[in-house]
């Protein structure tokens, strides 16, 4: 479903992404690791629409879409999950989540209605806090319900970045749970993660980036691919 | 039990309420006693507490600080002015009023939108001026000495009509006009496009990462604030007789900016009761001495330290305890 071919992204001056190409299958997860700086944040970044390419391609199920604005990209069933406090603080938890919906097209209030519902039946934590400010959350809390925003946008390509980063180990284990759930649903997930083992457990493939390019690759259930993923980032 | 920002609406209601209330016992008391010079001063608050109000919706909501509002506030003066002395019609003013906001809303939205933060600031501001210098300047439009001889006005309001030379009838007229901006207001920021202000006051990359053109929300707040503020701007002739330029200067669009603030930012009613305390301190300091925005500057300055959410933020955390504890039982 995503295809991206050859891209370059600069920041000013500095080449951040050098000719990179990664695709990715309906309901795959592909956890994306590397050290700081090396581009992880910046190849979701650009999928979103945050940046533009300066060449190369990024095509969702044929369409390009590595010229149009991130709105556009977000309507298509991208949702980005970017690592910064990631909610409308002074909106309720609720409030969070219907306005994840109110831009699916052609949704009926019914339909709206049965996805809010599906949400709290797989988020207990946001339905007992939905009348709560987002503020008032944990930062874990506020990362699922981060989550549970793209999921109820029915987005069908979720591009998350660092899902663990600060949390305590239940939560994580809580959010693992879920990106898993997504998978099951057939949705593709990008993950960028520091926690490798984490990452693992759930993804199918994985990439390695050094320098903007991706310099190792392989499946998450191949033991010898992971020696050589974590020689290849140096860990 | 209710959110927050529900809470603290119908804390704003209530506090509108309380507003209008007062209007009423002063308009009686005023009628009662003859007094013209209070109603007139009361009448004015309020139509700059309209203007306030159009300043929250940018600020409190939208978090663009427009430091040109008086374009809006000057256009709607100037335009229901030359209406009204063309066709001597309340509603033929507000009609052009409208559709010059409309336009020019459209306009100088599209152009101070581009920008974010402190260009649009400058660019609000810049407008402003642009305006002002231009109205000045003019001669057909009576340039430094402003437009004079705006009639006074009979409005026609179908079961009965109210003359704008009655000062206990034009205030209660414009009281109503003001707290039907409110309404509508307060019933715009309530609606999801309200919430997706508030979100975009927090972070606007979100708010495009979950699929909105961010650039049309601003431009519909925008647009709600220059529509209040120009109507605001066409009650004034009607009050005073006259529309001068220096309704379009920085001053203008720099008193409802500290209105706000003094009123308590983001909070609608807070720019109207803003509004009004700056009105009478104005007109009692203003009695003893020239140098009153020496003490205006003081009490701006004393709020932005002490009280950071303004007279508001006195009042309005207590009623949405007191309308949480009511809403839970």
């Amino acid at each position: 479903m995503l295809q991206i071919r050859d891209i370059h992204v600069h920041y000013g001056r500095s080449h951040i992404l050098q000719g990179l190409s990664l695709s990715a299958a309906p309901g795959e997860v592909i956890g994306i690791f590397g050290r700081n700086g090396v581009g992880k944040t910046t190849l979701l970044k650009t999928i979103a629409g945050w940046l533009q390419p300066t060449s190369g391609t990024i095509t969702i199920d044929g369409t390009a879409i590595h010229h149009l604005s991130s709105h556009r990209i977000a309507r298509l069933g991208i949702g980005f999950v970017p690592e910064d406090r990631r909610i409308f603080p002074h909106l309720t938890v609720q409030e969070n989540l219907t306005l994840g919906f109110l831009q699916v097209p052609g949704r009926s209030r019914a339909q709206s209605r049965m996805a809010l519902d599906e949400v709290y039946a797989k988020f207990p934590r946001l339905k007992e806090r939905r009348s709560q400010p987002g503020m008032t959350l944990s930062g874990g809390e506020q990362q699922m319900l981060a989550m549970a925003r793209v999921m109820i946008g029915d987005a069908r390509l979720l591009l998350i970045d660092e899902p663990s980063e600060g949390l305590a180990p239940i939560i994580v284990a809580e959010l693992y749970a879920i990106i898993r759930t997504m998978k099951e649903n057939g949705r593709t997930v990008l993950l960028v993660e520091q926690n490798i083992t984490n990452a693992l457990a759930v993804s199918d493939r994985f990439v390695a980036i050094e320098r903007g390019q991706i310099v190792h690759a392989g499946t998450a259930a191949s033991e010898s691919d992971k020696q050589q993923l974590m020689e290849a980032i140096a860990i | 039990m209710r959110d927050a920002i529900t809470l603290q609406t119908r804390a704003g209601h209530w506090l509108v309420a309380l507003l209008v209330l007062g209007g009423l016992v002063f308009a009686v008391v005023g009628f009662a006693t003859g007094d013209t010079f209070y109603l007139r001063l009361a009448t004015e608050a309020l139509i700059f507490g309209g203007l306030a109000l159009s300043v929250d919706i940018l600020l409190g909501y939208t978090g663009l600080l427009s430091l040109g509002q008086a374009l809006y506030f000057g256009l709607g003066a100037y335009v229901s002015a030359l209406a009204l002395i063309a066709w001597q019609s309340f509603w033929a003013a507000i009609g052009a009023s409208l559709a010059a906001a409309l336009v020019c809303g459209l306009a100088g939205g599209l152009i101070a939108n581009r920008v974010r933060g402190v260009y649009f600031a400058l660019i609000t501001f810049g407008m402003a001026q642009v305006l002002a210098k231009a109205v000045y300047n003019t001669r057909a439009l009576g340039a430094s000495d402003g437009l004079i001889g705006v009639p006074v006005l009979d409005i026609n309001l179908g079961l009965f009509s109210v003359s704008s030379a009655s000062p206990v009838g034009f205030f209660l007229f414009v009281l109503a006009v003001t707290v039907l901006f409110y309404v509508l207001a307060a019933y715009l920021l309530d609606t999801p496009f309200g919430r997706l202000l508030i979100a975009l006051k927090a972070n606007e990359n979100r708010v495009l990462f979950i699929g909105y053109r961010t650039s049309t929300l601003r431009l519909g707040s925008y647009l709600v604030a220059a529509v209040i503020a120009t109507l605001s701007g066409a009650l004034y002739p009607m009050l005073r007789g006259f529309a001068s330029p220096e309704l379009l200067f920085f001053s203008t669009s720099g008193n409802a900016v500290i209105t706000v603030i003094l009123g308590g930012v983001g909070t609608l009613v807070g720019a109207l009761y803003g509004s009004v305390l700056l009105t009478i301190v104005k007109s009692v300091v203003g009695s003893w001495t020239e140098h009153h925005l020496i003490v205006i500057g003081l009490i701006f300055m004393a709020v932005v330290v002490l009280l950071p959410k303004g007279l508001m933020g006195l009042v309005q955390p207590a009623l949405v305890s007191v309308l949480g504890r009511g809403s839970r039982r």
